[in-house]
């Protein structure tokens, strides 16, 4: 007979009795999670003017899960970032006919502080939830709300839909001084659905589909030159596999994601994780992820200061054609309710890792590295 | 996007079709913490909002409100 | 905070429950909910009653299939995964082995009688689906006796917290669930009883959660010629178990204590003690010698 460990066996079947179906968390969970983010600087070569000093971000976050009565369940997470960094405001086509960047001179030092509390209902075999958010900075307000219901089909599947909303109002600093927008919104408006279903005892698949639509200011406010439609339509549809390998003491993750935008984007992400239990306190997952997308319709290598500002027009690199690898590695400890995670990942971003890349390699194409510790405790 | 929408659904058919029931005393494995669709909440977040604000593309996890001005 | 102790019969046993509440007819209340819920169990799944679930499963044993509800299903699946995890010696078909094995006998029963009610016996030739089980052969029956008790204490829990207690104890029988601590946050002290002495207590454990059951063979034996056998029969064998005392664990819920116990008393000494560490569950394990072993031993 398979080796299985008597206590989750019975817990498990325990937790199909009519009586403990659908539970909900009956631990109070409490978290706290420091992450620092941090960009390599821009070679000095690729900038015209302005500070090569790229980005550098430090964020607290806190999460309470605490179930309410037998039913009923509350979380609550809210993060603090500390942001600050040269931004580029455009791209210039250089005598060589390689962009070169002017950034941004002083460092900008911006806070981020975002709120959400979210309840969720549990009945024997559906669950339902709904999240109010709201995040500000300097220059930017956002308030959203998200609704979401799962349903547990004959134990074996799980349907779940997920709509959101969300409203942002957008205050660019020092607009007057730069000729920028002083004042825009912009709403998102998201479906979701979704299927996972249970394979045999040991893997899973998910399956998500996600329609996005977004309305409003959607240009880059601190670009000299970006002007983006104001409506923009988005698919995203994904899978997710989980698998557990017996005779390695570890469990695969593989996940895909397919997406699709109106500014004619499209890209593909794949990941990877491993997560090997090497005690019963220890654990580390080695984890990659690549990630290619395509150029937007509108994306020009450099700005062009003959198009009128009302023609659709961008040289982000974020909607340029290029690849990404990130690699990474988390490792987790376990003790008696406590649990401390430090994680680690290397992110490289270069054109020529795309599957449909843009002419040139845009200077500001980005790498970074994201170090991470956690600390959480349940009681 | 139709013939996405075909190959997702497809591919869960078949899955569906090919699945034996899995009896309870059978689902430890799937109880185990790396066996969940999302093994550490936190970190999830965090990389959904760095890819979000660095890449051009989003969702597909799930529906999230929030925004941020990214740059 | 008031504290109310509620004592009434259930399962043929003696039941008490506990309960802490800023006011009385709340308790009440509570107290009532949790005895109509004891008597709905019993009336569904007593061996006794003539129109429970069990008594109408076994009257059509090697003739036709009954119709079952969820709940009844998801118990059988408990019992299938029980039976998995001892490799077949806890069987919720062995109850007929009382026959051969109860207070009235004087005698050790012969071999062909023993084979009669063995005969009789073998959760593996049930049959069962969401909607319906069969018995194949006339004479089987299902006993759900090693569950329902735990399950119903599970079930109390529930209620008492839908009723708004947040500090009590369900006792039924000696399996016990935790609605909560007392009211000022400090654990229930709960006396494991003596196998051998009556009325005296063998170790304290403290309890503020969860749900502790004690599975034993000293409080209903079977005296012969002097020697003592248990009550726990042996399904494969058809004689009564030969194993430690008795064994106290302690889980989340009482279903699952309640099972891990059981299995423990249905191996001999040694692979019962090793059953139990294995749970990685605290427990108290005391064996024929009285040697008080395990997590929970404490000298007292």
């Amino acid at each position: 007979m398979k080796k299985t460990d008597p206590l989750l066996a019975l817990t498990t079947a325990a937790l199909s009795l009519p009586v403990f179906a659908g539970t909900p968390p009956t631990e109070k969970e409490i978290s706290l999670r420091a992450s620092s983010y941090e960009e390599d600087d821009i070679s000095k070569t690729s900038v015209l003017s302005g500070s090569p000093e790229r980005y550098k971000i430090d964020k607290t976050h806190f999460r309470l899960l605490t179930p309410l009565g037998s039913d009923w369940s509350t979380e609550i997470n809210t993060s603090q970032e500390v942001m600050s960094g040269a931004s580029p405001w455009g791209t210039f086509s250089g005598s060589d006919e390689q962009p070169s960047l002017i950034m941004s001179g002083a460092t900008i030092r911006d806070k981020r502080t975002e709120v959400a509390v979210s309840i969720t209902n549990y009945q024997d075999d559906a669950s339902y939830g709904v999240t109010l958010g709201t995040s500000r900075e300097d220059d930017y307000k956002s308030r959203s709300i998200s609704l979401s219901a799962g349903w547990d089909l004959n134990n074996m599947s799980t349907l779940g839909i997920g709509f959101s909303f969300s409203d942002d109002d957008i205050e660019p600093t020092d607009a007057e001084k730069f000729g920028r927008i002083q004042q825009a919104k912009k709403q998102t408006r998201s479906f979701s659905v979704s299927w996972t279903q249970i394979i045999n005892a040991n893997s899973l698949l998910f399956s998500g589909l996600t329609y996005t639509n977004k309305e409003g200011f959607l240009s880059d406010p601190y670009k000299l030159r970006d002007t983006r439609p104001d409506k923009k339509t988005e698919w995203a549809a994904s899978l997710k596999y989980r698998i557990f390998i017996d005779s390695k003491n570890a469990a695969l993750h593989l996940n895909y994601r397919l997406y699709n935008d109106g500014f004619g984007i499209n890209s593909h992400t794949v990941n990877a994780e491993w997560h090997q239990n090497i005690s019963s306190r220890w654990k580390i997952s080695p984890r990659i992820r690549y990630y290619s997308q395509s150029q937007a319709d509108f994306y020009l290598d450099a700005d062009d200061f003959s198009l009128p500002k009302t023609v659709n027009q961008s040289s982000d690199h974020r909607l340029s054609g290029y690849g990404a690898i990130t690699v990474g590695i988390q490792m987790n400890y376990d003790l008696s309710g406590w649990k401390i995670k430090i994680g680690f990942d290397r992110y490289i971003s270069d054109n020529r890792y795309g599957h449909d890349s843009s002419r040139h390699s845009h200077p500001a194409l980005l790498d970074f590295n994201l170090t991470s510790l956690g600390i959480e405790y349940k009681f | 996007m139709n013939y996405l929408k075909q190959l997702i659904l497809s591919s869960t058919t078949i899955l569906v079709m090919g699945c034996e029931t899995v009896a309870p005393w059978d689902r430890d494995v799937l109880a185990r913490p790396e066996m969940q669709l999302s093994t550490d909440p936190m970190g999830d977040a965090l990389f959904e909002q760095v890819y979000l604000s660095k890449e051009a593309s989003s969702g597909g996890y799930k529906t999230a409100g929030g925004g941020c001005g990214c740059n | 905070m008031k504290l109310k102790i509620h004592r009434f019969t259930a399962m043929g046993c003696p039941c008490e429950l506990r309960f802490y509440g800023k006011k009385e007819i709340e308790i009440e209340n509570a107290f009532s909910e949790c005895v109509a819920r004891t008597k709905e169990f019993e009336h569904k799944y007593s061996r006794y009653l003539d129109d429970s679930v069990t008594t109408t499963i076994n009257r059509s044993a090697g003739k036709n299939r009954t119709t079952i509800d969820q709940e009844t299903f998801a118990l059988l699946d408990y019992a299938q995964v029980c039976f998995e995890l001892s490799n077949g010696f806890f069987d919720i078909t062995s109850g007929t082995l009382r026959q051969c094995w109860n207070s009235q006998i004087t005698e050790l029963p012969s071999q062909i009688q023993i084979e009669n009610c063995r005969s009789r016996i073998g959760w593996e030739k049930v049959t069962y689906s969401q909607t319906e089980i069969f018995l194949p052969v006339k004479g089987m029956e299902l006993d759900f006796g090693g569950i329902v008790k735990e399950y119903a204490a599970d079930a109390l829990v529930a209620s008492a917290r839908e009723n708004g207690v947040e500090f009590g104890l369900i006792n039924l029988g000696g399996d016990i669930a935790m609605v909560g601590p007392q009211a000022d946050g400090s654990p229930w002290n709960i006396g494991i009883v003596h196998p051998a002495i009556k009325g005296a207590t063998i170790a304290t454990i403290e309890l503020g959660s969860g749900a502790l059951t004690t599975s034993g063979g000293y409080e209903r034996f079977i005296e012969i010629d002097g020697q003592r056998y248990s009550h726990l029969l042996n399904p494969k064998t058809g004689f009564p178990m030969d194993s430690m005392l008795s064994a106290t664990v302690i889980a989340d819920q009482a279903v699952v204590a309640g099972s891990i116990t059981s299995i423990a008393l249905l191996n001999n000494e040694k692979e019962g003690l090793r059953w139990l560490e294995n749970s990685k569950l605290p427990y108290l394990a005391i064996t024929k010698n009285l040697d008080c072993l395990g997590t929970l031993a404490r000298t007292d």
